[in-house]
């Protein structure tokens, strides 16, 4: 009893391609492989690629030509005996090799639970195991390069370092507490302070990083506005890369918005083309109307399209002036219909000029909408640790304001004692980011977002 | 005499007479067993009780009917309340005791209690028949039987003193002999033993220091007293005093330390790293230009000083030089010579929460044996093993103090779970609910619970209703009496805390930053005694000055209580569950922790272990649950 079981799944994405791979994990993935593809070694080396052939464990029917590789424990990725099988991709063979194992005794892995396995075993922490969802999912050069980084324990050793320092001010208050007699002096009380306020300024450098960080996430929600007609879906369609709006000449065409997930500049957006700004009367345009103030409230930026050859209306003024709360990129549209082009632009400093018929200032509005958005981390350049998820902003905020109560308490005269009583919730915060202290809501919750294979 | 007890204690030092009287306060028939019955609860080193976490251990120790309590005020020659400047919460009541006062007022104790008998001789074997039928043997072969045994035996287990170089002395105290057959008895039972070190400083001839040239340390006053249920009258009060080492100790230690039985290579016993020898502090801290010592009264007739700070195993002739570097001590005249002491204990790994040796029901350790260090540690084990091997003899369930009810449950709870890795003392950082554990409030905290597992004695139970009364009613007092501008405002101003224009309620005007619960009592012309119920106001000044915080402990140890809820049932197969780490389930199987609170404590154990363990349980128990559901069928 109380063996875990071996798991398997096919780690690859459905559909033809040229290869897929089933991985295996668990006490007897040797054993379940050598049944499958008899014709392995009786003792392969590890992580060794072996080609060999595979068949049904029960019928011996031939399945595919595989190469398979094995990694024993504790050196897997799960930390437990492991075994790639690749197969041919296509619908078929995976899931016929995927049986064979299932045939051979393994069982099939149920969502996130490779990555499971690896946390319980101690391979990552949390922190490491969330990177790796964002790898996988991850549309962004720049959360890829966040996630490795949180997978390589950037964050991990940011996060374990700011624990070590409330560990060490519990130490100089416990010398200050429980040796009232000894030979060196106590330790000054300016001190304690000074290693708080500097743990503080760490913790806010990092969560200066979490509004941008959590777009790197979930992407910018960037709403294109302006009056109809104003070049909205040609402009989308050319940042999307794809026709996805109907483009047409007709004021009010785009009735509801459309969404898409596109990489600019590197960041991540949710980009949506909404219908245009103008008061209507008929139904259905209103219905998109008020789709476009909904996603307006909750922008990250607004690319406000006007047409390059012309001022800025009474109307398209109000509205700028009633969206001062979010950042305003203004795209000046039909650059190439401007007669005179850049003298006849009516263009001011800040707004970048676009032509999709010539592709004019398409890259320069990839770089500014990037910049808008994400200016702290560009200006960051990789150096400090970015929080993606809220659960790494709310845990170091959490530990910030027991130091800050902490630090409170000092200043109003309390007993060091008394002080003290903030700085175990601060570490038990930090300590639940690397789950370190499990808590079982947050791994359910976090597993449940894997795909099958890892 | 008889020869069958329900409970026969090896050991008469502060664990053993502790746990003595607990057990005969819960009226088991209780023997006591020593070598030597004028040396029970013997102070062997520092003639001091108290000190911070230890003050509040001895504390809780009298809160749960003990003797340490009272016998420390009927033998107090000195106190202090270490912390005082800091918040009351880390006070640590310290008193200095006449060496001979301090046993004398121990065996009083004991001789008031029905239901024990004491007798001096030495235990040479321990037969284990099975469950509650154990043969404790002596020197000229005397047998007592008993249910319940608890040891006790402090540093004599295969005890060695070194006095420098030359191989060490076998003895378990200076001039007492050691226990060897037992330490044997006990390991071929299976027992794991291991060895420690700790030491002692000379002593000194009081008329031979020039008091010219030290720096004189006066005691805080009279009122304090360790004991809850019984106002013992306190003897006369010295001071002690303050000097400090230079560069000629300096000098004399480095040129000796060949001949040091530490730096001679002849110790392999671990020491404490709070507590160093000389030795140790001139050569970690060669920076330091200078080391305090405390030069303590032995006692009111004797003319004899304790050196405190100077512990060491160097050779008496070098311990006389180093002596006589030291201002004040130029001239003086040695009157012991320090030691260090190596001695087996057994890792408390091995035992419950109880202190009862897992392996083997029936048999409790406390004290040293259990690698600790210190008279209250000693003492709080002793209660609590005491108590437990007579509820074991009694049939029912173990009396166990949870970390956040009490130092003595940190103290077990660190012993059993965690071990010893050197000599072990309580510090306020080894708990978590240090505001909650204080030594105002010891008899609240455990004064009920000791009342209800039947530890108090009758006496002892009307004091503590006559004290909680009394505490309600300071408690209400401050509620409810309005205090006049005139009354207060001279101590407000005091305080800088602002005069007042109408009578505001005393218990809003303790809210105030350096407005003390005792200074307002007066003021008011309270009716309860101020000076006699000091700690019960320290208390209701830190529940109003601190109330936030107070109730913010509170409630994360009842958070913690309730993780601490997972259960872990006895008998799980730990090295089975290989999902854990082998070091894991090694560590588990050998502790066998009660709960997944506990099991998270043990160092070695990762979270990643702790889930899987989770986990591994929640399977065990559908598998066991399937097993009985078709034995059933069947």
């Amino acid at each position: 009893m109380a063996e875990p079981d071996t798991i398997a799944a096919v780690g690859t994405p459905p559909g033809p391609s040229a290869l897929a791979v089933v991985r295996l994990s668990g006490v007897d993935a040797f054993s379940i492989v050598s049944l499958l593809c008899p014709g392995l070694p009786e003792n392969p080396e590890p992580r060794k690629a072996y080609l060999t052939r595979a068949r049904d464990p029960s019928s011996g029917e031939g399945l595919d030509r595989v190469l398979v590789t094995f990694f024993p424990r504790p050196d897997s990725y799960t930390g437990e005996d492991m075994a790639e099988v690749s197969s041919h991709g296509g619908w078929l063979s995976p899931n016929l090799v995927l049986e064979g194992c299932l045939r051979a005794g393994a069982r099939r892995a149920v969502e996130g639970e490779f990555t499971r396995r690896a946390y319980l075993n101690g391979k990552m922490d949390l922190l490491q195991v969330e990177a790796v969802l964002d790898l996988i999912e991850g549309r962004s050069r720049a959360l890829h390069e966040t996630a490795v980084h949180q997978l390589e324990r950037g964050l991990s050793e940011r996060i374990g370092g700011l624990r070590e320092g409330i560990v060490s001010l519990e130490a100089l208050l416990v010398h200050h507490l429980d040796f009232p007699e000894e030979d060196d002096p106590p330790i000054p009380l300016e001190r304690i302070r000074g290693k708080a306020s500097e743990l503080a300024e760490a913790m806010d450098v990092l969560l200066r990083t979490a509004p941008e960080g959590e777009l790197l996430r979930d992407g910018a929600l960037t709403v294109l506005a302006g009056r109809p007609n104003s070049g909205k879906s040609s402009l989308f369609n050319a940042l999307i890369g794809e026709e996805r709006a109907i483009v047409t000449e007709i004021p009010g065409t785009t009735r509801d918005a459309l969404e898409a997930t596109v990489s600019l500049g590197g960041y991540p957006f949710r980009l949506v083309d909404t219908a245009g700004l103008r008061e209507t009367d008929e139904r259905v345009e209103r219905i998109g109307v008020e789709v476009a103030r909904r996603y307006l409230s909750g922008a990250d930026l607004i690319l406000f399209c006007v047409e390059d050859n012309r001022t800025l209306t009474r109307e398209e003024e109000d509205f700028l002036a009633g969206v001062r709360e979010t950042p305003v990129l203004v795209a000046r549209t039909k650059a190439d219909l401007t007669p005179d082009g850049l003298e006849g632009s009516k263009a001011s400093d800040g707004e970048v000029r676009v032509s999709v018929v010539t592709g004019e200032g398409l890259d320069d509005l990839r770089r500014s909408v990037a910049d808008v958005v994400f200016s702290g981390l560009v200006s960051l350049g990789g150096e400090v640790p970015v929080l993606t998820r809220r659960r790494h902003t709310e845990g170091i905020d959490q530990a910030k304001r027991e130091l800050e109560g902490f630090q409170n308490a000092l200043d109003q005269g309390l007993p060091a004692e008394v002080a003290a009583t903030h700085l175990r919730p601060a570490e038990t915060a930090l300590e639940e980011l690397l789950g370190v202290i499990p808590r079982e809501e947050i791994l359910d919750r976090l597993f449940s977002e894997f795909c099958i294979g890892k | 005499m008889k020869s069958r007890y329900d409970v026969v204690v090896i050991g008469g030092g502060h664990a053993g007479t502790e746990a003595a009287a607990a057990s005969a306060r819960l009226g088991c028939e209780t023997l006591l067993l020593t070598p030597d019955l004028a040396r029970l609860g013997q102070m062997s080193c520092n003639p001091a009780i108290g000190g911070v976490a230890k003050g509040v251990v001895a504390r809780e120790v009298d809160a749960l009917g003990g003797a340490m309590g009272r016998a420390t005020d009927s033998a107090r020659i000195h106190f202090r309340m270490l912390n005082r400047s800091k918040g009351p919460a880390v006070w640590g009541p310290r008193a200095q005791c006449d060496r001979g006062l301090y046993p004398r007022g121990v065996r009083q104790v004991l001789d008031e209690l029905g239901k024990l008998d004491l007798f001096q001789e030495l235990v040479t074997d321990l037969r284990i028949g099975g469950e509650g039928d154990f043969e404790v043997v002596t020197r000229g072969d005397l047998r007592f039987s008993a249910q319940a045994v608890v040891v006790t035996t402090g540093t004599f287990l295969r005890g060695k003193i070194h006095v420098g170089g030359g191989g060490g002395i076998s003895g378990g105290r200076a001039g007492e002999a050691p226990s060897v057959e037992l330490a044997e008895a006990l390991e071929e039972a299976g027992l794991e033993a291991a060895r420690f070190k700790t030491g002692t400083p000379p002593r000194i001839d009081g008329r031979t220091v020039d008091f010219q040239k030290v720096k004189v340390q006066e005691g805080h006053g009279e009122d304090f007293r360790f004991s809850l249920y019984t106002r013992e009258a306190i003897p006369e009060q010295r001071s002690c005093w303050v000097t400090w080492t230079g560069e000629g100790l300096r000098t004399v230690v480095k040129e000796n330390l060949e001949r040091s039985a530490l730096y001679g290579g002849e110790i392999s016993g671990r020491g404490p790293r709070y507590c160093p020898s000389i030795e140790d502090k001139i050569v970690r801290f060669p920076d330091s230009p200078r080391h305090q010592v405390f030069l303590e009264p032995e006692g009111l007739e004797t003319q004899e000083l304790y050196v405190n700070g100077l512990s060491t195993s160097l050779p008496a002739d070098v311990q006389l030089d180093f002596l006589r570097t030291i201002p004040g001590l130029e001239e003086v005249v040695m009157t012991k010579v320090g030691y260090a002491i190596e001695y087996d204990y057994f890792p408390p790994h091995q035992l419950s929460r109880s202190l009862e040796v897992k392996q083997i029901p029936g048999l409790f350790f406390a004290g040293q044996i259990n690698g600790t260090t210190g008279y209250e540690e000693a003492a709080g084990q002793g209660v609590m093993a005491g108590a437990n091997a007579a509820l074991r003899a009694q049939g029912r369930d173990p009396f166990v103090l949870d970390r956040d009810q009490a130092y003595i449950g940190v103290l077990i709870d660190d012993l059993v779970t965690k071990g010893v890795d050197e000599p072990y003392r309580l510090f306020t950082s080894r708990a978590e609910f240090r505001l909650l554990l204080r030594q105002d409030n010891a008899g609240r905290r455990l004064g009920p619970v000791a009342k209800e597992v039947g530890l108090l004695t009758d006496q002892q139970e009307e004091a503590l209703q006559n004290r909680l009364n009394q505490e309600d009613g300071i408690r209400v007092w401050f509620s409810e009496t309005a205090l006049a501008p005139a009354a207060v405002n001279p101590l407000l101003e005091e305080a800088e805390a602002g005069p007042i224009k109408e009578p505001v309620r005393a218990r809003e005007l303790l809210k105030r930053p350096g407005v003390h619960a005792s200074a307002l009592a007066k003021a008011g012309e309270a009716p309860f005694c101020t000076e006699e119920l000091e700690d019960a106001l320290t208390a209701v000044e830190v529940e109003v000055k601190y109330a936030g915080y107070v109730t913010r402990e509170s409630d994360r140890a009842s958070r913690l209580r309730e993780q601490a809820g997972f259960i872990l049932p006895p008998g799980l197969p730990f090295m089975e569950f290989i999902t854990l780490s082998y070091e894991a389930r090694e560590k588990l199987d050998r502790i066998q922790p009660g709960t997944l609170a506990q099991a998270g404590r043990i160092p070695g154990v990762s979270p990643a272990d702790l889930q899987n363990l989770m986990m591994e349980v929640r399977r065990w128990r559908g598998k066991v649950g399937a097993e009985e559901e078709s034995a059933e069928e069947e």
